[in-house]
């Protein structure tokens, strides 16, 4: 925008100037309006973030005790222990299991939901709750229906006749326990998954889908040829939030099994906080959590791509 | 469709074929809806049964057997700390709601309608701050809050700590709410006298008042999923939010209070899960990068 300085009249100094002004105040007032905003992300997720970059690369303990710098010292002895690696390798796990999981459920949600359904919307909230509950409470319903005793899987699968006895101690086996975690963070996440799917699945112009039909493309040439390269951006960036949530939750292994029986369900989260609340070991502790770093980086780098290429679509 | 398909062929067969599909249909939203819905049913159900029936095996689980009962809520609200609870999470989530958008409305304007240099960047940055999980942030934040502020076992510590999360989210779904908003209306609103913080005032603002208040409750019911933070900044029964006070007050070593647990949970998720479905298409939205067309 150019101000029209006018010419001749004595005003014309004043008005250029405030005009000068004016121009000069539009970014610092976009920049003070911004302020608060950016400072307490600063001051709250970047400053902590730093300090636990710190704090792993020194042995510090809860109450602030600080003796001295360890160097890569808090990694390197992490790496050799035993619980360590299986917590990495079951937060992975449980990461991968989980994803193709939810990818194979929330497509079938998401086709399920484009049909015309009856009441559609309360269909749709029912199937959301897994989701939308807090997960904290949720997990209250499944550690009742795990129980040892009196677990409603174990009278289904008793009366199905699918299983001989014993049935399984979901939370107290190996091997059940695990995919006892496994499966309430798929219950949790796929309707999630289908939902984005599906917000995926309606950007597609239908005359696309039209033309493919019109050329004689099956469903799945359709599927493979067509949506899946349209919606990727969309499926990615789901993805990686199902994921970021998924490596770092703690909910589920706290409440269900702390990380037992054994290691066998331990994760980075539930050894992060035996490690730093409980055992007070800050720099341990923050050098668990900084281990889901680069998957975070990974993420945030695929994030910003499909951001940008669906921007330019 | 359905009529020019009847009209070619024998009436029969397509007709026939459509009711196999509509059941195989019902079929499929039959199966998700039983994953989804059984365990809270499970939950209700347990809630209203009497102890002796809980652990009856020698008959269906499913429905009652013995009169339904409300001890299971009566001891929640008189012998625990239950109201506490509920309390300190709606009164939590009201003051992080109000520093969520106080913090939010003017970053998204200025974001969304000046001329800020690096504007978009910005934006992107702080949206990718809530990629950035609890897990990585609460050994420092407790560090700072309760061994530098003196927050320890302090449930105000999480009014700091949410907005954590909050803001990155809400100040990208402020951002698309009002770019949506068409600028000649603004404009039209400067030709007619007013100045700048006028025409937001009187004029922009009374019609984002929709987007507003989706990213208010978002912020809301965003705060009330959390369990790593509660866990973290609160130990004492008086300062714990639901999450953290069921489970903690409601299993005492081995032994779970299983009617008190379910009714306790139910109680406290059946209100957020409803508010969270209102806004669930704006926050599929705003994940998939609606902000920023």
């Amino acid at each position: 925008m150019k101000e029209a300085a006018s010419i001749g009249v004595p005003r014309a100094g004043v008005a250029r100037r405030r005009a000068r002004l004016r121009r000069l105040l539009r970014p610092a007032t976009g920049y003070l309006l911004t302020a608060p905003a950016l400072i307490y992300i600063l001051l709250l997720v970047g400053y902590p973030f730093l300090l636990s970059l710190y704090f792993s690369f020194n042995r510090v303990s809860i109450g602030g005790s600080y003796e001295g710098l360890v160097g890569l010292r808090n990694y390197t002895s992490l790496l050799a222990n035993p619980v360590f690696q299986r917590a990495f390798s079951n937060t992975l796990l449980f990461a991968f299991f989980g994803e193709i999981a939810k990818a194979v459920l929330g497509i079938g949600l998401a086709f399920l939901l484009l049909q015309p359904l009856r009441a559609k919307k309360a269909v749709r909230a029912l199937v959301m709750l897994p989701w939308t509950l807090p997960f904290a409470l949720s997990l209250l319903g499944w550690q009742w229906m795990y129980d040892p005793e009196f677990s409603v899987i174990n009278y289904v699968i008793a009366h199905l006749h699918v299983m001989r006895p014993p049935y399984p101690d979901w939370l107290g086996d190996p091997l059940w326990s695990f995919i006892a975690i496994l499966a309430v963070n798929i219950w949790r996440g796929f309707p999630f998954a289908g939902v984005i799917i599906l917000a995926g699945l309606t950007s597609i112009p239908s005359d696309i889908l039209d033309a493919a039909r019109v050329d004689g493309a099956g469903f799945f040439r359709t599927w493979h040829f067509v949506i899946t390269p349209m919606i990727a951006p969309i499926l990615f960036i789901g993805l990686i939030f199902d994921v970021t949530f998924t490596l770092g939750d703690l909910t589920a292994v706290f409440l269900l099994t702390q990380g037992g029986p054994g290691f066998s369900t331990q994760t980075l989260p539930m050894l992060a906080w035996q490690v730093g609340v409980v055992g007070g070991n800050l720099g341990a502790g923050s050098a668990i959590t900084l281990f889901l770093f680069p998957f975070l980086l990974i993420g945030v780098t695929i994030f910003l791509r499909m951001l940008y290429r669906r921007e330019s679509v | 469709m359905s009529v020019a398909t009847a009209g070619r062929g024998r009436v029969n067969r397509p007709s026939r074929r459509k009711i196999r599909n509509r059941v195989l249909l019902y079929l499929a939203l039959l199966f998700y809806l039983m994953i989804a819905v059984f365990p809270l049913y499970w939950m209700a159900v347990a809630a209203f049964k009497s102890d002796t029936d809980l652990i009856d095996t020698s008959v269906s689980p499913f429905w009652f057997k013995r009169p339904l009962t409300l001890g299971h809520f009566n001891l929640l609200f008189f012998r625990t700390d239950f109201l506490t609870w509920f309390g300190n999470t709606y009164m939590i989530a009201v003051s992080v709601l109000l520093i969520t958008m106080a913090v939010c409305i003017p970053a998204g304007y200025a974001l969304a309608r000046l001329r800020v240099p690096g504007g978009e960047k910005l934006a992107i940055g702080a949206f990718l701050s809530y990629l950035v999980p609890p897990t990585l942030l609460f050994l420092p934040l407790s560090q700072i809050l309760s061994g530098g502020l003196g927050l320890g076992n302090n449930k105000w510590a999480l009014v700091l700590v949410y907005p954590t999360f909050t803001i990155p989210f809400c100040l990208w779904l402020m951002i698309g709410f009002f770019k949506r908003v068409p600028i000649e209306i603004e404009e039209a609103a400067l030709v007619d006298g007013c100045n700048r913080f006028q025409a937001v005032l009187r004029v922009l603002l009374p019609i984002s008042v929709p987007g507003i208040l989706t990213t208010a409750i978002f912020a809301f019911t965003l705060s009330m999923q959390d369990f790593i933070y509660a866990l973290t900044f609160t130990s004492s029964s008086s300062q714990e939010l639901l999450n953290v006070g069921i489970p903690s007050s409601l299993i005492r070593g081995d032994v779970y209070f299983w009617g008190e647990l379910m009714a306790a949970a139910l109680l406290a998720g059946i209100p957020i899960a409803i508010l969270y479905n209102f806004f669930l298409d704006y926050f599929v939205e705003g994940i998939t990068g609606g902000a920023i067309r």
